[in-house]
């Protein structure tokens, strides 16, 4: 084995101690001209397709993003629309009910006003009526009564009452009994 | 892995580059290469095979994460495979947790390809280099080629720990820094900028003393950058290296001293677990220095820009944080 290694052990340790830093240009122009040669390749055949498929990636990521945030502010704009025409028809069916209430309670209050005045007039009207009545039949009474009267009165002065002193008697006890 | 990563007497010969075997370059090179050595260095190769591999690599994984077609719906967007996702996490993390914070977006769509180009082709060269393809090489062709070649390599090692190959990177990032500054400043205001910028130049009168100090900070500093850049990720990757082979190199100086076998293979057993520890850590290194050193190139492009463009107090504050790692 150490036979084996031994050829590096003189490529390392070989000449001495060994030349560090030694001017040579060969190595600088080989270096300076294989870079070029490479960056003129990279340039044109590699660096382009690289720096297009990060910007196609990026400019796709941030397409996306946008179309995520515009996708976010219309469904929020959508929302807030939803939200006013459902706060809007909150309003309109409070302002409805508020509206049928008062209807119906004005309804409700005529419909009472009318019931009272009809009860009132009805109330009158029996009132009148129990009223003629009552005249009626008091005057039927007072026409009984003086019938009666002057029959009775006939009766006792024998005598024949014709129909007008009938009525004129009748009269006289009427206003007779007004006046009392 | 103890025994196959196993060095001499130095461990820095474990790390320095080294010549490829049997490869030469002409004798009238040597001229501009400033130095008579004919070998081609290991790390060309390697930064070549890390050149096609990161090419490679990446066009497999724009494949997998550019869109698909529409039949596809919603996963033609998604990246497909583990490699795709991984490079795809890592660009991803890099645009937008550290380079837009310090550039701005228009910026950083403009150079992020530079940028990533550096990164993943630093991330290679530095991961490579974890890999023990030299040690291998030469121990193969040592036993089993006929002959026995005594330095057998033509492929392998960490290329980001040659100060000459980080050097040329960074004089690309330095060329890079400097056309932008001039292309968004102009010739005024990159002047003005290296003056101490408009608050210092058209301020006070007796400020204007200090502007011939500022202007040869400043003026050695758009070297010093780019230098620092090397230097960081040069001694960083042999700094790494060197002690994982120092950890491992205990275990043949042992068996070289004549130890007994238990002992050893006690301290082979205890150096190598050590060095596998390493070896973690060097993986997270290689990540986070060809980081740095992308980081570093974005915050300087980003200081020779016209601040009062699309820049933040987000940018600022981004800004003086890079700009005060950088000085660490």
């Amino acid at each position: 084995m150490t036979a084996n290694l031994a050829p590096i052990v003189m490529l390392a340790s070989e000449g001495g101690s060994p030349e560090l830093i030694k001017v040579d240009t060969l190595p600088a122009l080989t270096a300076i001209v294989v870079f070029l040669v490479a960056f003129a390749f990279l340039a044109i055949f590699v660096w382009p397709k690289i720096v297009k498929g990060l910007d196609d990636r990026n400019n796709k990521i941030l397409g996306e993003i946008r179309a995520a945030e515009a996708a976010q502010a219309k469904a929020k704009a959508a929302q807030a629309e939803f939200e006013k025409r459902l706060e809007e028809a909150r309003a309109e069916a409070d302002r409805t009910v508020r509206a049928a209430r008062a209807e119906a309670e004005r309804q409700a209050e005529e419909l009472r006003a009318t019931a009272a005045k009809e009860l009132e007039d009805m109330k009158n009207r029996a009132t009148q009526e129990l009223e003629g009545a009552k005249r009626a039949a008091i005057s039927e009474i007072h026409a009984m009564a003086a019938g009666l009267a002057t029959t009775v009165a006939g009766k006792i002065l024998k005598r024949e009452i014709q129909p007008g002193d009938q009525k004129r008697l009748v009269e006289e006890s009427l206003s007779e009994l007004s006046s009392r | 892995m103890n025994f196959l990563l196993a060095s001499g007497d130095n461990p820095l010969g474990h790390v320095v580059d080294k010549p490829m075997y049997g490869v030469k370059a002409p004798e009238s090179w040597s001229a501009w290469r400033f130095t008579q050595d004919a070998g081609v260095p290991v790390s060309c190769a390697v930064i070549i095979f890390s050149g096609l591999l990161v090419c490679f690599l990446l066009w497999r994984a724009a494949k997998a994460i550019q869109t698909g077609p529409d039949s596809h719906g919603t996963e033609r967007f998604i990246a497909k495979g583990r490699l795709g996702q991984f490079v795809e996490a890592i660009v991803v993390g890099l645009r937008d947790q550290m380079l837009v914070p310090v550039m701005g977006e228009a910026q950083t769509r403009r150079y992020l390809p530079f940028l990533l180009s550096l990164f993943f082709f630093l991330l290679v060269v530095n991961l490579f280099g974890l890999l023990p393809f030299a040690d291998i090489q030469h121990m193969l062709a040592h036993n089993f080629v006929k002959g026995g070649a005594e330095e057998f390599i033509l492929f392998g090692g960490t290329a980001t720990a040659n100060l000459m190959v980080t050097g040329g990177l960074a004089a690309i990032c330095f060329a890079v820094i400097q056309i932008h500054s001039f292309r968004e400043l102009g010739f005024g205001g990159w002047l003005e900028h290296l003056c101490g910028g408009s608050d210092l130049v058209r301020g006070p009168k007796g400020l204007y003393l200090v502007i011939p100090v500022i202007f040869v900070v400043e003026f050695l500093g758009m070297f010093i950058k780019p230098i620092a850049l090397a230097i960081r990720l040069f001694a960083n990757m042999v700094g790494g290296h060197t002690l994982m082979a120092t950890l491992l190199m205990f275990g043949m100086m042992a068996a070289k001293g004549g130890l007994a076998t238990w002992a050893v293979g006690t301290i082979s057993v205890a150096s190598g677990t050590f060095a596998l520890i390493i070896l973690f850590l060097e993986v997270f290194v290689a990540f986070l220095q060809a980081f740095i050193f992308m980081f570093l190139t974005a915050v300087f492009i980003s200081t020779m820009s016209h601040h009062d463009e699309e820049h933040g107090e987000d940018h600022h504050e981004a800004h003086g944080h890079a700009t005060a790692e950088a000085h660490h």
